[in-house]
């Protein structure tokens, strides 16, 4: 297992090293002056002088790139031009919201891909089933933002249930903290949801018809029992796979749902900085979120390893 | 051709997990009775594609009005006998610019896609037939492309290359281009392992003739199969760009964009947002029938 790790980390070096350089060129793909492009013509020259100069723009690229690496090194992702702020603590302060809708999100998916799933395979080609599937491809073709503001639309504006943007931190106040974040973790949590059905229904149908299943059909066990302790770990590693494949998506979904919502998490901070032109902003907030995909790709690759033995040893 | 075909990455990553044991008769019944129920749905995602082409090409003709011509006279007008789908908040026809937004997906979905195609496949021959540190090379490249989320990749260089439709159609080709590369470099792998690379060497066919006349004929199904269930996606990725505020700029119509500027309208008028948002969604999902069926119709594994 310590070996697997090792392994995996050992791969991720090269990448990370390609992502960071990836990262770093971002800002001088360009067209143009990037100070410009920050900066209203109006704003004086010396102004944009001094930027130009605390950015390191006026030096050669590779002493720049040099001088990047060494600072991301000792944790200084640079400042923002907005708020002068440094990234890191604009990071971590839209961290909560994003964390909390992402574990609500993927609760909300588990709870009803779970049942659906394996209702589904268990019912195959019943109204269930195909309840099921209808369920999956809608939720697979319906892009986020249109599903939010349907939400919105019912349960906003026409019931006027819950609120339609905003955030209360539930840690401190649970009960509108939860109401705040229920539109946003359902939006992002039924498209999870849809893909994780899918997914388990079919890896469930397919360890269904292994021998295994049969032997302990046969020994007398009840049909629950049979998916319960028999199918259902075996048909959990493509769901695993689903999920970390989904997780990018994941991601950009929150991006969106960030957006429509107005969280202040961490894909509102990018969307903001995008369009702030905010380019260390955008330069350091992408990075960490490259950084944090990268690293949850690779718990899912160590979660294989728990899952299922054979991958250890390979 | 029947051989093995590294799929998408998604297949890749489990090709090791699941050993392929024969298929028992009833999963292989269930898989027939699968085929069928999306043999019936194709016929519905051709139709929706053709529609859509249609609308694309046909927009200066079925548009009933200027998609850009504003009445203030008559904004947030209910859908009636004169606006079929409502008017906006500056008495633009919703219908009309559903249709010319038509153009937009559709140029974003296979544009952006057959971008894709043409980088990936390309460097996937590259390190496929190169292998050793080409190879390497390569492949670390896609996997760092692969280590951002698409849409925050999307957003990065939408940002950097300006907002406006190109911006965002190399920024989409970029995030597709390593699925075809891996794609592609393992079909090359596997089939230059065949014989009749072998023989066509031994008759001393250049490296690039087999190249072109072998390897890319006998790979070109999976890639096809790719890219048809891409396009949907790419159409979607395309929409949440413009939502986000990239992409083609206002007045000019595309879907996400109509969508954004309609959302401070749900309550008094929500056909702003429902319009072009259906016509999205159907298109999708009549683009992941097709995608299905060109992948029923391609790919031996699936069809059994």
């Amino acid at each position: 297992m310590g070996r697997l790790v090792l392994r995996r980390l050992g791969a991720t070096v090269p990448v990370l090293l390609l992502v960071t350089a990836g990262v770093f060129l971002l800002l001088h793909l360009t067209p143009g002056d990037p100070i410009d492009v920050m900066m209203a013509e109006s704003v004086d020259a010396t102004v944009k002088e001094n930027l130009r100069h605390e950015l390191g723009l006026d030096r050669p690229l590779h002493v720049q790139y040099a001088a990047w690496m060494g600072r991301l090194l000792r944790g200084d992702l640079g400042r923002s031009i907005r708020n002068g702020e440094p990234v890191i603590e604009n990071v971590s302060r839209r961290l909560r919201p994003s964390l909390e809708l992402a574990l609500c999100a993927m609760a909300i998916s588990l709870v009803i891909a779970f049942p659906l799933g394996i209702a589904s395979a268990m019912r195959r080609n019943t109204t269930i089933d195909r309840a099921g599937a209808t369920f999956a491809l809608c939720g697979i073709c319906m892009p986020n933002f249109l599903l939010a503001l349907l939400l919105i639309f019912l349960f906003g504006v026409t019931l006027r249930w819950l609120p339609i943007s905003g955030y209360t931190d539930p840690l401190e106040e649970p009960w509108n903290g939860l109401r705040s974040l229920a539109l946003p973790a359902v939006t992002l949590g039924l498209a999870l949801a849809a893909v994780v059905t899918r997914t388990l229904r079919s890896s469930l149908l397919e360890a269904l018809a292994e021998d295994y299943v049969r032997t302990a059909r046969a020994k007398g066990l009840s049909e629950w029992q049979v998916i319960w302790s028999h199918v259902l770990k075996n048909a959990l590693i493509p769901v695993v796979t689903v999920l970390g494949l989904q997780l990018g998506t994941l991601i950009g979904g929150a991006v969106i749902t960030e957006y429509v919502f107005a969280l202040p998490g961490v894909g509102r901070l990018v969307v903001d900085a995008v369009f702030a032109r905010d380019y260390p902003l955008v330069q350091g907030v992408v990075l960490l979120i490259a950084v944090g995909f990268i690293l949850s790709n690779l718990i899912v690759d160590v979660l294989y390893g728990w899952i299922d033995p054979r991958i250890r040893s390979r | 051709m029947a051989g093995s075909i590294p799929g998408s990455d998604l297949a890749e990553r489990a090709a090791g997990l699941s050993r392929p044991a024969p298929e028992p008769l009833r999963a292989r019944r269930w898989k027939v009775l699968r085929r069928a129920a999306r043999a019936r749905l194709a016929p519905f995602g051709g139709a929706v594609m053709l529609l859509a082409m249609l609308a694309a090409l046909a927009a200066p003709v079925l548009a009933p009005y200027d998609p850009l011509a504003q009445n203030l006279g008559n904004t947030l007008a209910r859908p009636g006998r004169a606006h079929l789908l409502g008017t906006d908040n500056v008495g633009r026809d919703v219908l009309s610019r559903v249709i010319w937004g038509t153009r937009v997906s559709l140029v974003a979905g296979l544009v952006s896609v057959a971008l894709a195609v043409v980088a990936g496949t390309l460097l996937g021959i590259l390190a496929g037939y190169f292998g050793g540190r080409v190879d390497g090379f390569v492949m670390r490249l896609m996997d760092a492309v692969l280590s951002f989320p698409p849409l925050v990749l999307a957003l990065a260089l939408g940002a950097v290359l300006g907002a406006g439709l190109t911006g965002v159609l190399l920024a989409l080709g970029v995030v597709y281009t390593p699925t075809f590369a891996r794609l592609m470099r393992g079909q090359v792998l596997s089939i230059e392992a065949r014989d009749y690379v072998d023989a066509a060497r031994a008759l001393g066919a250049s490296g690039w003739r087999v190249a072109w006349r072998h390897v890319v004929p006998n790979a070109i199904n999976p890639i096809i199969v790719q890219a048809s269930l891409s396009v949907a996606f790419a159409i979607l990725a395309e929409a949440s760009l413009s939502f986000l505020g990239l992409g083609i700029q206002p007045p000019q119509a595309s879907w996400g964009s109509m969508i954004n500027a309609g959302r401070g309208y749900l309550q008094q008028a929500p056909w702003i947002v429902f319009g072009p948002g259906g016509a999205l969604f159907v298109t999708v999902v009549g683009l992941n029938f097709v995608g299905d069926a060109v992948r029923d119709a391609l790919d031996p594994r699936v069809r059994g």
